[in-house]
């Protein structure tokens, strides 16, 4: 049971990262992005490239920097001309942006499934209530809860995470307040994308990368951050956790149920609490 | 040194004009108050040396710098800071953090958080609460402790009475002329004529969009008021 419950971390630690992601994008730019998921392949695929020319921890440290570069950039030609249009603009331009990551991604590196070996120093496993574990597994836990962690710490402690904070709460008196706004919310877009670029690669080890494959984590966190509660760093956190171990719970005792499971909680939270788990009235 | 002059400016919000000409100019040490009915355009002069209007023809001045393409923090970076028509307490922040980001611009000077919570010893008994919860004068003593956390050499008030008791404008009146006594510009825009004449020593009336009349105190007669302002 205890291994069922880690395992329901993985996925829900890997889903957190590309949540959170989605949660600072749209709270600075007001942007649902869903060329997310695509950032996240397109981290993995770079990881892979990384990994193949210095090793693991290159393809880990390229696959963020990267992503989060790729971020600054698309703030600047995307989400920031985007931040006053209708959303169905941003969900057009967005999703001709993941159309784009994708058929880019398939053109260098072909559709055919690529896998990213484990560094040697993780790829053991631990004894754990009596059955053993593998040390990856356990990785990808502590980078998501060594990352969730950081965050708030860094939105809760810093100066540039206090202006974050009333960036977007109320961006404009942030401004008059001689924030440069801009400079904040192009660095929170490049941290959302960062992260996505983390995920896709430590993920990288555990399935196989195609370029499809940023379809249904972008899906499942949208889900997360509906449940949590549009905008709201704590409620995605609490949401990933419970979507992943539902999810994997589900995989594990109704296996043919189980892909709902997400959607079905979904459904349940817009009926109860419309706002989400942690969501008040504007 | 002059801390800040419109020359004949025009402000508009997208193609709606509001200013039409106007022309001010505060210097160091000052006190000038802004009068005029509501709608006139008195926040307008606010929202256009924050870039929330933008000016046409005109130059707008901030520290002895022309100002060619104003920016939301263009203003608390020359050290003007605003303290907003409404308060416009960040409802995310507590009341010790709304007071950082007034921080914000890091100018040298004598405010600090601490000389903040001499000043409004009520915010440090209620620093960790989130600002919008403090009542509607603890919330204006916010925002005037925010607007000096940057260290300003002018401060504007926007209708710092509005909403307020009497006690607590009484208060505030006497926080202004100590501000003004130790050496920070004011520019007091009010419709609250003895909170006016307690502060400025000179002012302006506006109206649909110019300033109509200016003077010092002396000359502010109440048959000017009863024309200009509701009394
Ligand atoms: N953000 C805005 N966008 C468009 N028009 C605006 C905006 N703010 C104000 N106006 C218009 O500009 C005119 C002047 O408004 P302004 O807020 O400057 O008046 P005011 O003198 O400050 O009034 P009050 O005493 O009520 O605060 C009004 O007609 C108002 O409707
Ligand atoms: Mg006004």
């Amino acid at each position: 049971m205890i291994i069922h419950i880690l395992n329901g971390f993985v996925y829900g630690g890997l889903l957190y990262l590309v949540a959170i992601g989605l949660v600072l994008i749209f709270g600075i730019r007001q942007v649902v992005n869903f060329a997310h998921g695509s950032l996240f392949m397109l981290g993995a695929y770079v990881g892979y490239a990384a990994t193949a020319i210095a090793g693991f921890w290159a393809g880990v440290v390229a696959a963020t920097l990267v992503l989060a570069i790729l971020g600054l950039l698309l703030d600047r030609a995307v989400f920031r001309p985007l931040q006053d249009q209708d959303p169905i603009v941003t969900l057009l331009v967005t999703f001709g942006l993941l159309l784009v990551i994708e058929d880019l991604v398939r053109t260098v590196w072909g559709k055919d499934t690529l896998t990213i070996a484990m560094p040697d120093l993780l790829s053991g496993t631990l004894r754990i209530a009596g059955e053993d574990f593998p040390v990856y597994r356990l990785f990808v836990i502590l980078v998501a809860a060594g990352m969730g962690a950081g965050l708030t710490l860094w939105l809760k402690r810093s100066r540039i995470g206090l202006y974050v904070r009333a960036f977007a709460s109320d961006p404009l008196t942030t401004g008059t307040q001689g924030v440069d706004t801009e400079r904040v919310s192009a660095a929170v877009v490049a941290l959302g994308a960062g992260f996505a670029g983390l995920a896709g690669i430590i993920a990288g080890p555990l399935l196989a990368l195609s370029p499809a494959m940023g379809g249904s984590i972008l899906i499942e966190s949208f889900i997360v951050v509906v449940v949590g509660g549009f905008g709201s760093f704590s409620g995605a956190f609490v949401a990933a956790l419970v979507i992943g171990q539902l999810q994997n719970l589900g995989i594990v005792f109704i296996p043919s149920f189980s892909t709902m499971i997400p959607f079905l909680l979904m459904m349940l939270i817009l009926l109860w609490r419309p706002l989400g788990l942690t969501g008040r009235a504007a | 040194m002059t801390l800040l002059s419109f020359d004949a400016v025009d402000a508009f919000y997208g193609r709606a004009q509001v200013l039409r000409g106007v022309s001010l100019a505060i210097g160091k040490g000052e006190r000038v108050g802004l009068l005029g009915r509501n709608g006139v355009g008195k926040t307008t002069v606010v929202n256009a040396l924050q870039g929330i209007a933008q000016v046409g023809r005109g130059a707008v001045v901030m520290a002895g710098q022309p100002a060619p393409r104003i920016r939301h923090y263009s203003a608390a970076r020359a050290g003007i800071s605003v303290v907003p028509q409404g308060r416009r307490i960040i409802p995310a922040l507590s009341v010790r953090e709304n007071l950082l980001l007034g921080a914000a611009v890091a100018r040298p000077g004598p405010w600090t958080l601490a000389r903040v919570f001499e000043l409004f010893p009520v915010l440090k008994e209620r620093q960790h609460t989130p600002g919008t919860a403090l009542s509607g004068g603890q919330q204006q003593m916010l925002a005037i402790g925010r607007a000096l956390m940057a260290n300003p050499d002018l401060l504007v008030l926007d209708e710092p009475s509005e909403g307020l008791a009497p006690v607590i404008v009484d208060e505030l009146a006497e926080v202004f002329v100590r501000l003004a006594d130790e050496g920070t510009s004011l520019l007091l825009i009010e419709q609250h004529i003895s909170l006016i004449r307690r502060v400025v020593e000179r002012y302006h009336i506006m109206s649909k969009g110019m300033i109509v009349d200016s003077g010092p105190l002396a000359q502010l007669t109440t048959e000017k008021l009863k024309q200009h302002v509701a009394v």
